[in-house]
């Protein structure tokens, strides 16, 4: 069943069909007997009438005056003869002279007579009437009465559309509120009138969006907690080795494997946190208006210092563009995208990015210079935990394989595309990533 | 005249509905696009206008049975259409039944709302001089299309509803009644153009159910009934429903052994 109101209208408007049309060809049935029966009612009295008014009538002669073409009439005496006649009555006596209803043949058509016994006068008189016009006449008083029921059909169809459109008004009401919610409004629904059909439906979708609430509630809670406790441990243990490192006075190797193990590690806890919070699924964002331009550019001059140990060459371009965003996602998604590009960029390299507006909305591009990443690994590197070359990366920088899967989460959280390419440079890595119309306010 | 008309129009439209209804109903069943119903709805009736406005020459064809020869064939391309269909459905995961299924159902209610919408037009606009039985006919098509349309409306539902598997064989139970029907009614033109022996009828139940009755009509349309029918349509009816049934088990249980 694909729509309810369809089935409805269909069902009920067949319902009423066959149940209108049968009792219609029942009425039918019934009415053509009644009519018949007034017919033969009048044929009788006609034919008493006819006695009554030729009452004189003693040879054979014929009336001119007062038949229609439909019926005809005779008297006829005790020997058959034929004492007088309409003009378009037959010359002999058809069927037989026995009072009561009978059927002839006459002329090309069939007759319904009645024949009289004159008791008075000893005679027969006989009247007849068409078949076909009988019923005709009949068919066209029924057919009066009838017409109205088969009219009714669309009226009905039409009424019942509305009816039932109205009927299900709750269940749409329920729908679109459903579908019209951003992923992270878990508010009880609310409807004004619940019908009785539906209170379950309402109240158990009411309570399981609770549940969810508060589900997300302590997922959020221990985001934050772990996040406090990872970090404390990894914070005293950079402290440490950091102490160790001047009161050895020298880098020895295992210092320097230590420290890079140190910053790999702190660096994942980072990085898992942020694809916590990222994730499309985790409903717990807040949409706020983000300037795009503005976001870069502080970011960039936090991080200038990466920048200037590589001696790498940084440059932003565009204008000032307002999106709607959720600002730690947005600061997450445009800091891996430089850090990685701080990262993968040799020294002295070039990174260029750039804010500006697009035919689909707003464009954030971020391009290198470095290595770049082959076309056939485009898809492959959003996956997590992925990392170009696998465990042997040979990039010599600390990282998780977790950096552009939580841009994709970011853009996908912000309903955004994401385009990977070559740089202008010719080998290093092109990012752009597209906010659309509708995420952009450009009040 | 009213009620002539209801029987006439009835039988012809309850006919071409209940194909309707069961292609409609399997096609939702099995996940199969509807835009190939309509397109064949539409088309049905564009042949059936122009079958109709042809009928005289159709006629006079081969030496003046030309209608039952077209008749027969017809009846006889729908049973092919039947029995593909029933072939196709089990390996819709192979393209090229999944065409064949989209071409049988196409062929099928294109046939089938040629003849019967060619009939049903013949029958209305042959009472158009006839001014005073015009209304009666008119209201009798509209009870005996209403009829029709409701009760494939409610076939059309009943085999919707039902589990899917069922649903199918239901479905597959109804094609088998009408392709039955098809090929008595094929035998049956075929013996008026004199191309097959008439013999003594099997049985007379028109005591019982008269033919021409609305339920003998209804019965006709459902399953093929005929009060006096002769060997040649009884062995057709029997055979083409056995021919569609192990058509139908032959091709579920080749599936099974992929």
């Amino acid at each position: 069943m694909k729509s309810i109101r369809l089935y409805l209208l269909l069902a009920l408007l067949a319902t009423i069909t066959l149940v209108n049309f049968v009792s219609l060809l029942h009425g039918y049935q019934s009415s053509m007997q009644k009519a018949q029966n007034l017919f033969d009612s009048r044929l009788e009295s006609t034919a008493i009438l006819i006695a009554s008014a030729n009452s004189r009538q003693v040879g054979q002669e014929t009336v001119t005056n007062q038949q229609t073409p439909y019926t005809f009439f005779q008297i006829i005496d005790d020997n058959g003869q034929l004492l007088t006649r309409s003009e378009n009555a037959p010359d002999k006596v058809l069927g037989e002279l026995e009072q009561g209803f009978h059927i002839i043949n006459f002329g090309s058509y069939r007759w319904r007579n009645y024949v009289y016994r004159d008791t008075v006068l000893q005679r027969w008189v006989i009247v007849a009437e068409r078949i076909d016009i009988r019923y005709m006449l009949a068919e066209d008083v029924v057919m009066e009465s009838l017409l109205p029921i088969v009219m009714a059909i669309p009226v009905a169809a039409l009424i019942i559309w509305f009816a039932v459109g109205i009927g299900l008004k709750p269940l749409n009401a329920f729908a679109s509120q459903l579908s019209e919610r951003r992923a992270d409004d878990l508010r009880p629904i609310e409807l004004e009138r619940v019908p009785k059909e539906l209170t379950t439906v309402v109240n158990n979708t009411n309570s399981l969006l609770l549940r969810l609430a508060e589900a997300f509630d302590r997922e959020q809670r221990f985001s934050a907690d772990a996040a406090h406790e990872l970090r404390t441990p990894v914070s005293v243990l950079k402290v440490h080795l950091h102490n160790l490192r001047t009161r050895l006075g020298k880098d020895d190797e295992d210092i320097i494997l230590l420290r890079d193990g140190v910053e790999r590690m702190g660096h994942l806890i980072e990085q898992i946190l942020a694809l916590y919070r990222t994730s499309p699924d985790q409903a717990a964002v807040k949409f706020e208006h983000v300037d795009l331009f503005k976001m870069v550019q502080e970011i960039i001059a936090r991080g200038y210092d990466a920048f200037e140990s590589k001696q790498q060459e940084i440059e932003l371009d565009g204008e000032s563009h307002i999106i709607e965003g959720n600002v730690f996602a947005l600061e997450t998604l445009i800091s891996n995208l430089l850090n990685n590009a701080n990262k993968y960029t040799p020294e002295k390299g070039q990174i260029h990015a750039v804010v500006r507006r697009h035919e689909e909305g707003v464009l954030l591009r971020v391009e290198d210079s470095g290595p770049g990443i082959p076309e056939d690994q485009y898809q492959r590197v959003f996956e997590r935990f992925y990392r170009l070359h696998g465990d042997q990366h040979n990039s010599g920088v600390v990282g998780c394989g977790l950096g552009l899967t939580i841009v994709k989460h970011i853009a996908d959280l912000h309903h955004a595309s994401i385009q990977l390419g070559t740089s202008a440079w010719g080998h290093g890595l092109r990012v752009d990533v597209i906010f659309p119309l509708r995420a952009v306010n450009y009040a | 005249m009213l009620l002539n008309a209801v029987v006439i129009v009835l039988r012809e439209v309850l006919e071409a509905s209940l194909i309707i209804s069961v292609f409609l109903a399997l096609s939702q069943i099995l996940n199969r696009s509807l835009k190939w119903m309509l397109l064949a709805l539409v088309l049905g009736l564009i042949s059936g206008f122009i079958y109709a406005g042809t009928i005289s020459t159709v006629s006079m064809a081969f030496g003046g049975i030309g209608q039952e020869i077209v008749n027969a064939t017809i009846n006889i391309l729908i049973f092919i259409a039947l029995i593909i269909f029933v072939y196709a459905i089990p390996h819709q995961t192979n393209q090229r039944c999944r065409q064949l299924t989209v071409i049988a159902i196409m062929s099928t209610v294109i046939l089938a709302i040629m003849r019967e919408g060619s009939e049903v037009l013949l029958f209305i606009t042959g009472f158009i001089g006839v001014p005073d039985l015009l209304g009666p006919v008119l209201m009798g098509g509209a009870v005996g299309a209403g009829l029709g349309v409701s009760v494939g409306v409610f076939i059309y539902y009943f085999i919707v509803n039902l589990i899917p598997r069922y649903g199918v064989w239901v479905g597959y139970l109804l094609l088998l009644l009408v392709a039955g029907s098809l090929m008595s009614q094929a035998v049956e033109f075929l013996i008026q153009a004199d191309l097959l022996t008439s013999s003594e009828p099997v049985w007379n139940s028109s005591n019982i159910i008269d033919e021409h009755s609305v339920a003998g009509q209804l019965l006709f349309a459902l399953l093929g009934y005929e009060a006096t029918p002769q060997t040649s349509q009884v062995i057709a009816y029997i055979c083409s429903m056995t021919a569609l049934f192990c058509v139908a088990m032959f091709s579920f249980i080749k599936r099974d052994r992929n």
